[in-house]
């Protein structure tokens, strides 16, 4: 059933061409949905998103492969969702998901998130969950955080000052 | 001779093996049965569905897993079942668990308590034959072949809550863990890449592997074919580093019997897929324990992400039917971000605000106490893929408001100039402001909140009840005289406490009646040293 339903939806989408979305081949996304996506994720992370997690759409698209695959249809059937009925349902006109404004977008996901229907808070938490974990990936965010990496790469994160001791006296073998 | 380790994603040909004893899954349960079949001279076969992690030099100093590189974007989709994005079927519970050699053990946080005395009171009116008298041999064993020691390495965010307890007069303790020589780096959640936490990978699997036993990676166990009151064959197939199927089948013909230790998601998605489900009995009565968290934010930098990240917490609220433990932890910038429910600016400013100069604590909840309560039960959707239906019982709404209300005082009570509370919409609380909005969160509704669980449990359960009763109290499954459920699964309850130790100790215990109905010695090796780790626990 939501295989039939994503064809159909698939087939009515028209989300908004751009250009920075260059990938042609996927796994697990078409180039409708990877433009929805993206239009997604610069609603969830703001414009230029891509200067930081330049590999944003590829990132996604292979973590969609670790999903079960009823879960990423799912996924994949609430882009097409969005980009189709959003715009009427919640935005209130025809113009669908992609070709609104970042602050149209956001207005969107503001309903989705305080929505009393489950299904729509759901589809928020996928949206913003997946578009901020994917983009705080990127090392390129990480300096914005103070954080400094993994030990793998900066071995002089192991080399802190020495722990204080607690409870000295209690008598359990200490770590060596 | 020593076995080996063969990963099923280079398997070129289909396989047909016959080893004593097929072991489906290699984590906690999983690698004790491995080591203790091996020992006594069994041919065992271990199953794992997620990818090896080969021992291999890699660029850091001491690094001893090449391919453990702590970046959360390649390791949770290599380590955890689903990419780290399995949730509940309503969206309303992250279920983070291992799928890698090892299991959950490669990707706990080390934490390593007994059960509670109270849970297992309760088994025993339910049936169960374990106390903490008679299972002290087997705790022992653990303890003492990990080892299991206290940790005294304190990262910022359990020194934050050491100092928030003592203002309140809480009691807080050294929480053990199976480390040694820890380095500290925090990277527990994502596989220590130096060999300092003693996981499976590190212990149990290589020391049975040096007695003989065979494992295959990326190979997915299918189901079970049974004939009459046996099991006959294993039918799996292997996949690729993507997960997806190769092509290549594994049939396996085992003499003596098969050994499920999948998880308590696992264990019953099998069971299920080869119909063996008990009327419907199999999957029912599923347990976690909720995860409820809070992020203080503190005026200095806390490198939040550094230290060992599970080693301290407290007793006072753990009692109880839903009491709860609150530990503290590590958190990195994948897992964070994934949890804000933010987007926009706001987004951005929480994850800067909260980052560098946070400290975690979070709480974890019983459940499964209540007779009348269902709980989660384990189905297979249409690709038959199981799927754990979930709904925060009602009963654990108060306390999980409570835990939150808690922490946030300790945060405020150490120094928190705010403290951040993933609620939807999301809430921050500052010193003076009352916790009324925290009260108010009802956990039984989808996405009104972030909740995660990393202890699955159920699901499978040894019951003197006919009519809950899967698996009998020597761990055989019901009906079936040469299959044996030894992992969490089997939990009557949630154990109310991390379960890594009493799962191990449990699979010790139904590793002695494998070994013992097939007329072989079963010993326990490392009974010497004196108190245990838990005083007063």
């Amino acid at each position: 059933m939501a295989g039939i339903l994503s064809s159909a939806l698939n087939a009515s989408a028209n989300p908004k061409q751009r250009s920075e979305v260059t990938k042609t081949t996927f796994d697990c996304l078409n180039k409708k949905t990877a433009l929805i996506l993206f239009a997604v994720a610069e609603a969830v992370l703001g414009e230029n998103f891509l200067l930081k997690a330049p590999k944003f759409i590829e990132t996604v698209d292979d973590f969609l492969n670790y999903q079960r695959p009823a879960q990423r249809e799912q996924f994949l059937l609430a882009l097409l969702i969005a980009e189709t009925t959003f715009g009427l349902t919640i935005g209130g006109s025809f113009q669908s998901f992609s070709h609104r404004s970042i602050a149209e977008r956001r207005e969107i996901l503001e309903k989705l998130r305080s929505s009393s229907l489950e299904l729509r808070r759901n589809i928020y938490a996928a949206f913003v969950n997946v578009s901020a974990s994917t983009y705080y990936a990127s090392e390129l965010t990480w300096p914005d955080l103070g954080f400094a990496g993994v030990s793998v790469d900066h071995p002089e994160i192991l080399n802190q000052p020495p722990p204080i001791p607690w409870r000295p006296t209690d008598p359990r073998p200490i770590e060596p | 001779m020593a076995g080996a380790i063969v990963e099923g994603r280079n398997v070129a040909q289909d396989q047909t093996l016959t080893p004593d004893f097929c072991i489906i899954g290699s984590g906690a349960a999983g690698g004790v049965c491995a080591l203790k079949l091996a020992e006594a001279g069994f041919d065992v076969l271990v199953l794992e569905e997620g990818p090896n992690i080969p021992k291999e030099k890699g660029p850091a100093p001491g690094q001893e897993r090449k391919m453990l590189n702590e970046r959360e974007v390649e390791m949770y989709k290599l380590l955890y079942q689903e990419g780290a994005s399995r949730l509940t079927a309503n969206g309303g519970v992250k279920v983070l668990q291992g799928r890698c050699l090892g299991g959950g053990t490669a990707v706990n946080w080390s934490a390593c308590l007994p059960p509670r005395r109270e849970t297992l009171d309760e088994w025993q009116k339910r049936g169960l034959p374990f106390t903490r008298q008679n299972l002290e041999p087997y705790l022992r064993e653990v303890v003492n072949y990990l080892p299991i020691v206290r940790n005294d390495k304190y990262n910022t965010s359990a020194r934050k809550f050491m100092l928030g307890c003592a203002r309140h007069d809480l009691p807080h303790e050294n929480l053990p863990n199976n480390t040694h020589k820890c380095r500290e780096c925090g990277s527990c959640g994502v596989g220590c890449p130096y060999d300092r936490k003693m996981s499976g990978f590190v212990k149990w699997l290589p020391d049975a592997v040096a007695l003989g036993a065979n494992i295959y990676t990326d190979t997915k166990v299918d189901r079970l074919v049974t004939s009459a009151d046996r099991i006959v064959e294993v039918r799996a197939h292997f996949i690729d580093r993507k997960t997806r199927p190769t092509q290549r089948k594994l049939v396996v013909k085992p003499t003596k019997g098969v050994v499920l230790a999948a998880g308590s998601i696992g264990t019953p998605s099998v069971l299920m897929r080869s119909q063996l489900d008990l009327d419907k009995r199999v999957g029912k009565f599923t347990h976690i324990h909720p995860v409820t968290i809070t992020i203080g934010k503190y005026p200095d930098n806390t490198l939040p992400a550094y230290g060992v990240p599970d080693n301290m917490w407290t007793p006072k609220f753990a009692s109880g039917p839903t009491g709860y433990l609150i530990e503290t932890g590590s958190f990195f910038p994948v897992l964070s971000a994934s949890a804000t429910l933010q987007h926009g600016d706001e987004l951005h400013r929480v994850m800067r605000d909260y980052y560098q100069t946070g400290a975690i604590s979070y709480a974890h909840h019983t459940t499964g106490f209540d007779d009348k309560e269902k709980y989660g039960t384990v189905e297979l959707d249409e690709n038959g893929d199981p799927e754990l239906n979930y709904k925060i019982p009602r009963a654990n709404v108060k306390p999980m408001q409570e835990s939150l209300v808690m922490m946030t005082r300790i945060h405020l009570a150490a120094g928190a100039t705010s403290v951040y509370i993933m609620r939807n919409p999301p809430l921050e609380v500052k010193p003076g402001d009352t916790f009324d909005e925290i009260r108010k969160i009802d956990f039984t509704e989808p996405q009104r909140a972030t909740i995660f669980t990393v202890h699955v449990m159920g699901g499978c359960q040894m019951n003197k009840d006919d009519k809950r009763r899967c698996v009998n109290n020597d761990f055989t499954f019901k009906g079936k005289k040469n299959l044996w459920i030894v992992d969490g699964s089997l939990f009557p309850t949630s154990l109310g406490a991390n379960p890594q130790v009493t799962i191990y100790s449990l699979a010790l215990w139904g590793a002695r009646e494998i070994c013992e109905q097939n007329q072989k010695p079963f010993n326990l090796n490392h009974q010497q040293g004196g108190a245990l780790p838990w005083p007063g626990y």
